[in-house]
């Protein structure tokens, strides 16, 4: 499903170079709930943001869905998003003047599905995160979960072959957050991959296979069957999944 | 297409919009009905005279002295000017075609009382006086040396003229008139046109009827007249200078002044039209400079406000030709929210200055294309703001901004 190997990235300015990942290399297979950890400034999001292919990488190679992504031009980086990964945000990233039809439609539409194919998907995608009856309300009338919701609902509706969620219980309180948590997981267990992002130990304890982020490298994981684990080289380090 | 999104989202967002919108509205209604007067100006000042403006010079001749005469003085005259190396023809006249001075007329075209007058501009004026003006005779015939006469008083009735085609018709309006017809002046004594000038404009450039004009062959007892001097095309400043010498030294009881090219005395005359369309462009320009940078600032503050949001739109699929629509047709629809308005209010505004000024009634192309124009401004003013949105990376939907 998701392959990268010996990814690297580096922010370049006049005076300083900034290594975000050194020598990155995950794999993560059909079907699986990853959670990748690591405290803030470790790479998290670098590594969300190149596996969601929101942004570049400096050398290596990613692999998506048995394609290799690596050299892709923006226009079909963009259909590979809409297609393929569903995005889930910290901060939810709902438009704040579009209700909650509107929203879940929103990557539809890029999508060039026809008016009644759009409906059922949202319809259905709405109702799975159990927000039928606040269809037509504002973000702004939603409580935290429930925008969140609707952010699932939006990464859903397209169909994704995997989820990408961002601290997606990062602005809940705690029953909140639970009850996300929760909806991931029955989306896991309905056969969605899912690749988690979360500085919450506990959260993380959540996902069948956790993944340690520290400096760019990746440290460690709990669930590794078949590489050799602990201070090897990071090229060695290689995950496979469980 | 994103209509019933942006149409929604721009219903939660009104003040920018609505503001863009009459601002739009307001530009539309003063542009078409500026330009439309700029053009009415423009027509009105390159309406051609019927004349070879660009080659005459005319000058004025004023006598002093108990002893000057000018009906004796204007043959001599006219021979020596007509010597002038350059010069093509020359007549003596009472006033200046388009000077704004001159002396007018009624006539008709019965002698029954009653019989409808129609107003003209004359001119008392020699022999060679068609070939003076550079006008063009239709029909009929120019004057002759034998038919200039030389009356002792004002009183004398005429007995032959050549005029325009809108003046004849204007006095025979069911048509057909030609050289040939009796006209009557104001006493009821008959006058024979002998000639049809194609055209020839009067005196006075604001006065409707400046193309009735007719041409009297005839020296007034008067002191005072200006000499009508054509030169062959791209003599006339060589020849302008030898005008004042020759008069000067052909009768030194006099004062020669108003040296003056025709295109000059043209130009002055319709100087309030060129002022008027130059202060109208001025505010025309302003106004669609005024109104693109409101465009642009509207869609840079909304670009500035969103970025987040584009981040989200690019990162759950969005091309950057999504974006680059999306703020186009958001644009779109707010200036054609605002060309709707501005028609009805483009209409309303020729109403009242129908109403009020006498101007001419809207020509109806005018909306449409003013609507185009709005639409292209509109475009090429969030064209750069729309780019800027497009380029903004999907990274930023990860990012706390």
């Amino acid at each position: 499903m998701l392959e990268m190997h010996h990814i690297s990235k580096v922010y370049r300015t006049d005076t300083v170079e900034t290594h975000a990942l050194r020598d990155f290399s995950l794999r993560v297979e059909e079907g699986e709930f990853v959670a990748v950890t690591g405290p803030s400034g470790s790479g998290k999001t670098t590594f969300l943001n190149i596996a969601g292919m929101l942004e570049d990488f400096t050398s290596g190679t990613y692999r998506l869905d048995a394609e290799d992504v690596s050299d892709l031009g923006d226009d079909a980086r963009s259909r590979i998003r809409n297609e393929k990964i569903g995005f889930i945000f910290q901060s939810f990233n709902l438009i704040p003047d579009l209700n909650v039809f509107d929203n879940v439609d929103v990557p539809l539409r890029y999508r060039g599905f026809t008016g009644a194919e759009r409906r059922r998907r949202i319809e259905e995608a709405v109702e799975l995160v159990g927000l039928t009856s606040r269809m037509r309300h504002l973000p702004s009338q939603l409580s935290g979960g429930q925008q969140q919701r609707v952010a699932i609902a939006r990464a859903l509706a397209g169909a994704p072959r995997f989820l990408l969620a961002d601290e997606p219980t990062g602005n809940l309180d705690s029953e909140m957050a639970d009850g996300v948590m929760a909806l991931l997981e029955d989306i896991n267990s309905a056969g969605t991959t899912i690749v988690m992002v979360t500085h919450d130990a506990d959260l993380a304890g959540r996902a069948p296979r956790n993944v340690q982020v520290l400096d760019g490298w990746v440290q460690d994981t709990t669930q590794a069957i078949d590489s050799p684990v602990a201070s090897q080289a990071p090229a060695e380090l290689a995950v496979v999944g469980s | 297409m994103e209509f019933g999104p942006i149409w929604r989202a721009s219903l939660r967002n009104k003040t920018g919009p609505i503001l863009m919108a009459l601002q739009i509205a307001l530009t539309l209604a003063v542009i078409v009905n500026a330009v439309f007067i700029i053009k009415q100006r423009i027509d009105k000042i390159t309406r051609p005279t019927g004349m070879d403006v660009d080659n005459i010079v005319t000058v004025q001749s004023f006598g002093f002295g108990e002893d000057f005469n000018l009906q004796e003085s204007v043959p001599q005259d006219l021979a020596e000017l007509e010597a002038i190396p350059g010069v093509l023809a020359v007549t003596s006249s009472q006033h200046v075609p388009l000077s704004g001075s001159g002396w007018g007329t009624e006539l008709a075209g019965s002698s029954e009382d009653g019989a409808p007058r129609v107003n003209g501009a004359q001119y008392f004026v020699n022999a060679d006086a068609v070939n003076a003006f550079g006008v063009k005779l239709e029909s009929g015939r120019a004057f002759t040396a034998e038919d200039v006469e030389y009356p002792e008083s004002f009183g004398v009735p005429i007995s032959q003229v050549i005029m325009t085609r809108a003046y004849l018709d204007a006095l025979f309006p069911e048509g057909g008139a030609q050289a040939g017809a009796t006209v009557y002046d104001k006493l009821g004594n008959p006058v024979t046109v002998i000639g049809v000038l194609d055209t020839m404009h009067g005196a006075w450039v604001g006065w409707d009827e400046l193309e009735n004009v007719m041409l009297v062959p005839r020296v007034m007892p008067v002191e005072s007249n200006y000499y009508i001097v054509r030169a062959e095309p791209g003599e006339r400043d060589r020849v302008m200078p030898q005008v004042e010498q020759t008069l000067l030294a052909t009768n030194d009881r006099r004062v020669v002044k108003s040296l003056r090219t025709h295109s000059e005395i043209r130009d002055s005359s319709y100087q309030g039209d060129r002022g008027m369309a130059v202060v109208l462009a001025v505010v025309v320009s302003l106004m669609v400079m005024v109104t693109g940078v409101g465009i642009v600032g509207l869609a840079s503050f909304a670009v500035r406000q969103r970025i987040k949001q584009i981040g989200t739109r690019r990162a759950v699929g969005a091309r950057r030709q999504d974006i680059l629509r999306y703020f186009m047709v958001e644009n779109w629809m707010i200036t054609t929210a605002g060309v709707m308005l501005g028609s009805v209010l483009t209409i309303a505004v020729n109403y009242w200055m129908v109403a009020s000024f006498e101007l001419e009634r809207l020509d109806p192309l005018y909306v449409p294309a003013g609507v185009l124009a709005l639409w292209l401004l509109g475009l090429l003013g969030v064209a750069g703001p729309a780019r800027k949105a497009s380029a903004i990376s999907p990274a930023i939907a990860t990012r706390t901004v």
